[in-house]
């Protein structure tokens, strides 16, 4: 950054390997938000109060509880997901280090995916982690709660990923948060339809294997694909 | 080829020629129109099981159809749009994600019509009602994510990726949703044997209709796309010319 490279040297490969850039742009952002706890906490506690509002909404019976808990747990955390998207991009973009992020010579696919990893590992995983409790209030059956984390760890990472095309669309615009949720919501209609439906059916004592097998599918097909429409996205976003 | 192409890309081109087509294609739209829902409506014999309301289904299979072409056809519009820089392919995508979803709206609602006396309800959480339902609001959000970006060239290239990635998504959503609960009845086959139940006095009105509105769909959005031409090259001369003479 601070010494600007010879004419020489700019013609050879960039001496930043991209491996190496793509842990710097993981660390920086896991440091991000371990020094905004706020950032952490606050999709964990929408999580925790969206949850709780279905009991008091619905009934405090335990069987109808037991036969919404998969989706009320599936769709809080996909709420949940939401919320916190606007942490992806949104800073980096109004202190200019989201240009930088671009202007670099980087392929921007795994600059990209390491934001978007970061973002998982930040509101992704600890909603996962808090997910068997916010179960046991609902009544799930016990021998659900496992393909509950299972198909959570599967399916959070594609609501990060697809929320990072729908980020980077909007990150330029004033009012977004409706928006966004209008152009991510519906893309992340399987996820739900599956991860949901593998809850219900393991506490049915259904084989779980084509369930796992189809999260399995998205989650590797957004892996590879969703950061490049993403980088395409930011490109357009960021003139 | 090439020279076709670029030539296809102009606004002022497509206008020119959509002036010298339109006519002839709301004549022939009218006329299969009132042919097909005259013969749909009047002289098609009454369903054994479903009656009268059968009659319907002339109207929402062609709608559907022609909903569900709506988003390959943004999408294609899309990739031109980026690859090419094509402003005419914006312009259709954009006049098309509004008609597009009113035919998907029209789609719901004709099927509501015909559920609630033969399923005897106006909406399940059957897997093709919910898929369309999906694909209005993929449909919204297309449009909204237009109306909220400012700059028209941004817009452009922000819808079409969109459009991109939705369509890719269609499919996953449709089989998805279709393993999850499937009630409706299985897609109409137009398959023209004389072994199956549909005989001919069947599907020669549901083809005609299906023709009427694919053209109706045409040629709105050929009205849409000229609109938005005349917009967006406003200050161009020879839309200054055509605007000159209307209203002489």
């Amino acid at each position: 950054m601070t010494t600007h490279p010879s004419p020489q040297q700019s013609n050879q490969r960039p001496q930043v390997s991209t491996f190496s850039a793509f842990q710097a742009t993981l660390r920086r952002d896991l440091l991000i938000a371990l020094k905004r706890r706020n950032d952490l906490l606050n999709p964990l506690m929408f999580f925790l109060i969206v949850v709780s509002l279905f009991p008091l909404g619905v009934s405090s019976d335990p069987v109808q509880l037991t036969s919404i808990a998969a989706g009320t747990v599936w769709v809080s955390a996909l709420l949940a997901s939401m919320l916190s998207l606007d942490n992806l991009y949104r800073a980096d973009y109004e202190d200019g280090s989201l240009e930088q992020l671009l202007l670099s010579p980087q392929p921007l696919y795994f600059m990209v995916l390491a934001k978007n990893i970061a973002h998982w590992l930040i509101s992704g995983l600890p909603v996962v982690l808090l997910a068997p409790l916010l179960a046991y209030m609902l009544y799930l059956p016990a021998d659900a709660y496992w393909t509950l984390v299972f198909t959570l760890l599967l399916g959070t990472p594609v609501l990060s990923l697809f929320g990072s095309i729908g980020v980077a669309l909007t990150v330029g615009l004033g009012s977004r948060g409706l928006i966004l949720a209008v152009i991510v919501l519906p893309l992340t209609v399987p996820v739900l339809i599956i991860g949901a439906k593998a809850v219900a059916d393991a506490s049915l004592g259904v084989s779980l294997g084509m369930h796992y097998a189809l999260l399995g599918a998205i989650l590797a097909m957004s892996l590879s694909l969703a950061p490049l429409a993403s980088a395409a996205a930011l490109k357009i976003s960021v003139n | 080829m090439w020279l076709w192409f670029s030539k296809l890309g102009s606004p002022k081109w497509f206008y020119e020629l959509s002036s010298k087509w339109l006519p002839w294609l709301v004549v022939f739209m009218a006329v299969a129109m009132t042919v097909g829902l005259l013969w749909a409506l009047l002289f098609v014999p009454e369903d054994y099981q479903q009656g009268f309301t059968n009659r319907i289904f002339y109207v929402h299979v062609p709608v559907a159809s022609i909903s569900l072409a709506c988003f390959p056809l943004m999408a294609g519009a899309g990739v031109i749009t980026l690859v090419w820089k094509m402003k005419l392919a914006d312009m259709v995508a954009k006049s098309a994600a509004p008609i597009g979803a009113w035919f998907t709206a029209v789609a719901l609602i004709t099927g509501a019509i015909w559920g609630q006396p033969t399923w005897g309800t106006w909406w399940v959480w059957d897997a093709r009602l919910t898929s369309m339902l999906l694909q209005f609001f993929l449909l919204i959000g297309v449009i909204a994510l237009r109306s909220a970006i400012e700059s028209p060239d941004a817009a452009a290239k922000a819808c079409a990726l969109l459009s991109i990635v939705g369509a890719i998504n269609v499919p996953i959503i449709k089989y998805s949703v279709e393993w999850w609960n499937t009630l409706h009845q299985p897609a109409t086959d137009l398959t023209m044997n004389e072994n199956g139940a549909n005989g001919p006095e069947i599907w020669v009105p549901l083809l005609i209709m299906i023709v009427a509105v694919y053209s109706f769909f045409v040629i709105s959005l050929i009205l849409a796309t000229r609109n938005e031409i005349l917009v967006r090259e406003r200050r161009s001369q020879w839309v200054m010319d055509i605007v000159a003479r209307e209203k002489v």
